[in-house]
């Protein structure tokens, strides 16, 4: 059983996080540790991207964010691209960039890595789109060319905003094994998601409703069938179903 | 194309174009003529039209075209949009209202002797001017509709300044004429001078750019991508604007309103070398200077009339329009 860390040996820490534009994000606080897989639900709306972003330090908030106790303003724009990794909901892009360069993007802040950035495109199962144009690809294969931008970072911190969203059942199998792997070696992955059943599988739960955090904690102590009709409106009943699994290697 | 063949087609196009136009026009001379007036050898004629007349055009030329290329590449990065160029958005139309107005006012406030060094400072001027507009009219990755519009407005109204300065100058034939150089863009009767106002300033502003291509390759696929990995957005974006609004305002400033080679040249290059700055910018500004010397020299081997503006509109107008209906 892991403690939910606190500030000490936080390695992404929000306090007292609000957004400008009233209502979107408030009073939050957040520690992340370091080998922590967490999901971050709510409903549409909830505020789970404008978290992710206040996160990356892509929005101007009110409050504190501190990456390993440092505060975040006070960290130089590349050491910001080394320390964290963030891959958005869109992944549009406009330039027919070959999918190799946008993945050897991860490496602006580092210098050249060609091998890690094959190994990142293995791993999203890009290998044989590698020099296909960017702008070609489908929207599922989009993402997890941003994915692989990400990875091919290797920063400790990774969130992903849904990112399997639009994947199909393999690839979105697949990501979860990487989070999951990704977290096994002393990272911090947080994951936004729709699929609740999914997060049930998450070290830690995070529960936005209307840019609150009303749940922390591991996900069958907040997941229940209580927190659910209220903050998601349905009823949730705990039975057998259909699960399916990537075959064991 | 394989990009390593880039650098030497492009030099080679560049160098073609240099030495044509230097040996065509109304006197027409030799490759070894030509050579040898640059040496400073072979006889005064040729001497002198080459090293007095055609060098400094071909090298304001290529200044010219190199920047308005680069400026090109720069803004369809900034704005994410493949269809952003310095004469699309008015940011010319700006360099060339504070030409005009330095031309129209210049002598009756009397610094006709100074016009040519404030030439080139209210064209930096007016370009900026029209830059903050067009920031403020259009935020970045707006769609293109809503980027040429705002270009077309901003076209339109800068254009109405130009034209009534023109009207109000209308008893003053000199000026006038001046005048309508500017609007039509040209290369006609440049002088060293010229090339002193211009071309330093300009070699300096695209040798600040060529660094910057890794960061516009992440700038161009999304800005809070760019900044999440690593990327100082802010600083980039003001390194991006002043560059190209001070390198399209110096290529207004010596060749007039030139427009489309910062949309036909990026184009041509992104098709068949790929999208990557750090090697697009460079190709560009060596394509952009020989397309510039090409166009001119059309001018010059059609003496129909034709205008510098009026030929690489000519060029860039059907081009564009093809671009509009090509699926993106």
């Amino acid at each position: 059983m892991r403690a939910v860390p606190g500030p000490q040996s936080s390695v992404l820490s929000l306090q007292a996080m609000g957004l400008s534009v009233p209502g979107r994000l408030e009073d939050l606080s957040v520690d992340l540790g370091p080998g922590e897989l967490v999901a971050l639900v709510g409903p549409n709306g909830a505020g789970k991207s404008t978290l992710i972003q206040a996160l990356v330090g892509l929005l101007p908030s009110h409050g504190t964010v501190l990456w390993n106790g440092q505060t975040l303003s006070h960290i130089p724009a590349a050491e910001r691209g080394r320390r964290l990794a963030w891959v958005g909901q869109e992944a549009q892009f406009e330039f027919a960039f070959p999918v190799r360069e946008v993945v050897t993007q991860g490496r602006y802040a580092w210098g050249d890595d060609p091998a890690g950035v094959t190994e990142a495109l293995a791993e999203l199962d890009l290998g044989f789109l590698a020099d296909r144009p960017v702008t070609r690809l489908s929207g599922g294969e989009r993402h997890r060319v941003a994915l692989a931008r990400a990875l091919a970072t290797r920063a400790p911190i990774q969130l992903w905003d849904e990112p399997v969203a639009q994947l199909d059942v393999r690839h979105a199998l697949e990501v979860m094994r990487l989070a999951r792997r990704l977290a096994a070696a002393g990272g911090t992955v947080l994951v936004s998601l729709h699929d609740l059943r999914a997060a049930y599988r998450f070290d830690r739960v995070l529960v936005l409703d209307r840019g609150r955090l009303v749940g922390n904690g591991r996900p069958h102590e907040v997941l229940t069938a209580e927190l659910i009709r209220q903050v998601f409106r349905v009823e949730a009943t705990f039975v057998e179903s259909l699960v399916p699994e990537l075959p064991e290697a | 194309m394989r990009p390593r063949l880039a650098i030497p087609a492009l030099l080679a196009l560049l160098v073609v174009a240099f030495l044509a136009s230097l040996a065509f026009g109304e006197l027409r001379l030799s490759f070894g003529q030509v050579v040898a007036a640059l040496g400073g050898g072979g006889d005064d004629i040729a001497r002198t039209v080459v090293r007095d007349f055609r060098l400094p055009r071909a090298l304001v030329g290529m200044a010219a075209g190199a920047a308005l290329a680069a400026s090109g590449v720069v803004m369809q990065a900034f704005f994410r949009n493949p269809l952003a160029s310095p004469g699309l958005l008015g940011v010319s139309s700006g360099g060339a209202l504070g030409a005009v107005a330095v031309l129209a006012l210049g002598p009756m406030l009397g610094f006709a002797s100074a016009t040519l060094w404030a030439l080139p400072a209210a064209s930096v001027l007016g370009a900026f001017l029209a830059t903050g507009a067009v920031l403020m009219l259009a935020q970045r990755g707006a769609g293109t509709e809503r980027l040429l519009l705002s270009g077309v407005a901003l076209n339109a109204l800068l254009g109405a300044g130009t034209s009534f300065l023109l009207t109000t100058t209308a008893g003053h034939f000199e000026v006038n004429a001046q005048i309508l150089f500017w609007l039509m863009g040209g290369l006609e009767s440049r002088s060293w001078e010229h090339v002193w106002m211009g071309v330093p300033a300009i070699l300096a502003g695209c040798l600040l750019l060529l660094p910057l291509g890794r960061a516009m390759d992440l700038l161009s696929l999304g800005e809070q991508s760019a900044q999440s990995l690593g990327v100082d957005v802010r600083r980039l974006r003001r390194q991006l604007i002043a560059l190209s609004t001070v390198l399209t305002a110096l290529a207004t400033a010596v060749g007039g309103v030139i427009g489309f080679v910062g949309l036909v040249v990026p184009h041509i290059l992104r098709l068949a070398f790929g999208p990557a700055h750090r090697r697009l910018l460079p190709y560009a500004m060596l394509g952009g200077a020989a397309f510039l010397l090409a166009c001119d020299l059309i001018t010059r081997l059609f003496p129909l009339g034709l205008r510098l503006g009026v030929v690489t509109a000519l060029v860039g107008g059907p081009f564009f329009l093809w671009l509009l209906r090509r699926p993106r």
